[in-house]
């Protein structure tokens, strides 16, 4: 997060992707760059759980993970380290007007990529404005 | 007219594996093999092969002083030896994995002597005699309890049993002590409990079928079975619940 977080004028609608299982590397990879392909998603967020590079307590401290999944992906040609199993994906529209028709375009993504099922939303899931930890923080 | 021991009230399907979990007399299925020496591997306590290491003396050699329970108990055999306490610890998936941790520790304690048994919301630790624990390690891991892709065998970063699966089926796992071979279509273990390497992958074989988990599951659950169907099991579990709130510790001081 930047120093100096931009507040938007007006929050902007989220698409929440909720696969009914945690998604591979590989199908990430692919669900993305589907995705930043629909016409007016703005910006692409994913969370999951964390996958630690390393163990850091117990008998195994210092050796390397090696999980599968976390590794290089290719999103739009730009080169980004996936370090979570991915369990959710939100997809930032940037005209309100146009989340239906983006909705179902990545309704169609969704159907044709996560054959094991997924749940769709429309909210706001991430903050749009600093917040009263923010400033707790000196953030802003 | 004697005492007949009870194990769990109830007529819906988790009851009855419940029952037949808790139930000494009762043969558990045995579904896969796995060797001793891939079961010592993934323990990790010590190499196959090894001697077995020593807490106190045998107890043949009659150090131990004189005491009526010692006289009572006959000792298993970790104990005889003196050999240490050492742990497994397994992980159970909230999706219809075959056990679930609670009736772990009922059935561990019915089933094991000289066994002692922790209980956490997804994981459950067994503590025993080192040579006693393999066996029952083993035991645990071939038998219907244990289910390749819905079990995990952790005994440290257990986090996963309520995440959902993978792609593959199988249970999160950050550490990744265990990877779906697609070839074989089994489950391998490429490390020990506490995820250091294994020098080779060792399978635990091919996962259960939803239908099949459904069917051996001991999990109350609204999309399977709910507990609420249950009326035996409701109303046993209502009484303790009011016992304990209104009688606290002393559920014998109430009139009912």
């Amino acid at each position: 997060m930047p120093k100096t977080p931009v507040p938007e004028a007006i929050p902007l609608p989220e698409v929440m992707i909720v696969p009914s299982r945690l998604l591979s590397a590989g199908t990430t990879e692919k669900l993305l760059n589907k995705i930043r392909r629909v016409k007016h998603v703005r910006q692409l967020t994913v969370s999951g759980e964390d996958l630690p590079a390393g163990i850091s307590w117990g008998p195994g401290k210092g050796l390397k993970v090696d999980h599968d999944e976390r590794r290089k992906i290719d999103y739009g040609g730009q080169e980004v380290e996936l370090k979570v199993q991915v369990g959710r994906v939100f997809a930032e529209i940037d005209d309100i007007d146009s989340v239906k028709k983006a909705l179902k375009e990545i309704e169609a993504i969704c159907e044709e990529m996560l054959p094991f099922g997924f749940q769709l939303e429309v909210g706001r899931y991430s903050k749009y404005r600093p917040t009263v930890t923010d400033y707790k923080k000196r953030m802003r | 007219m004697a005492y007949q021991r009870q194990f769990y009230p109830g007529a819906s399907l988790p009851a009855k594996n419940r029952r037949r979990f808790m139930d000494p007399s009762v043969k558990l299925d045995k579904l896969r093999e796995v060797a001793m020496e891939d079961v010592v591997k993934i323990l990790g306590h010590r190499q196959p092969g090894e001697e077995y290491r020593s807490i106190h003396p045998p107890l043949e050699e009659g150090t131990e002083p004189d005491c009526p329970i010692r006289q009572l108990v006959t000792p298993i055999p970790g104990a005889k030896a003196g050999d240490r306490i050492r742990y497994v610890q397994f992980t159970d998936s909230v999706y219809f994995a075959p056990i679930i941790p609670y009736v772990r520790a009922w059935m561990n304690v019915s089933r094991f002597r000289g066994v002692d048994t922790g209980t956490l919301s997804g994981r459950q630790i067994i503590e025993m005699r080192e040579r006693d624990l393999e066996k029952c390690a083993k035991e645990l891991i071939e038998n219907e309890t244990f289910d390749p892709a819905r079990t995990g065998i952790r005994g440290a970063t257990v986090h996963g049993h309520a995440c959902r699966l993978d792609e593959n089926g199988l249970m999160f796992d950050a550490w990744q002590r265990y990877r779906w071979n697609a070839k074989k279509g089994e489950v391998e273990y490429v490390k020990d409990q506490v995820a250091i390497p294994l020098d080779k992958p060792i399978s635990v074989g091919k996962p259960l079928s939803e239908s099949e988990l459904k069917k051996r599951t001991t999990m109350f659950r609204v999309d399977g079975v709910d507990m609420r169907d249950d009326k035996e099991v409701m109303n046993v579990n209502l009484r303790i619940h009011r016992l304990r709130t209104l009688a606290g510790y002393q559920p014998f001081a109430m009139k009912e």
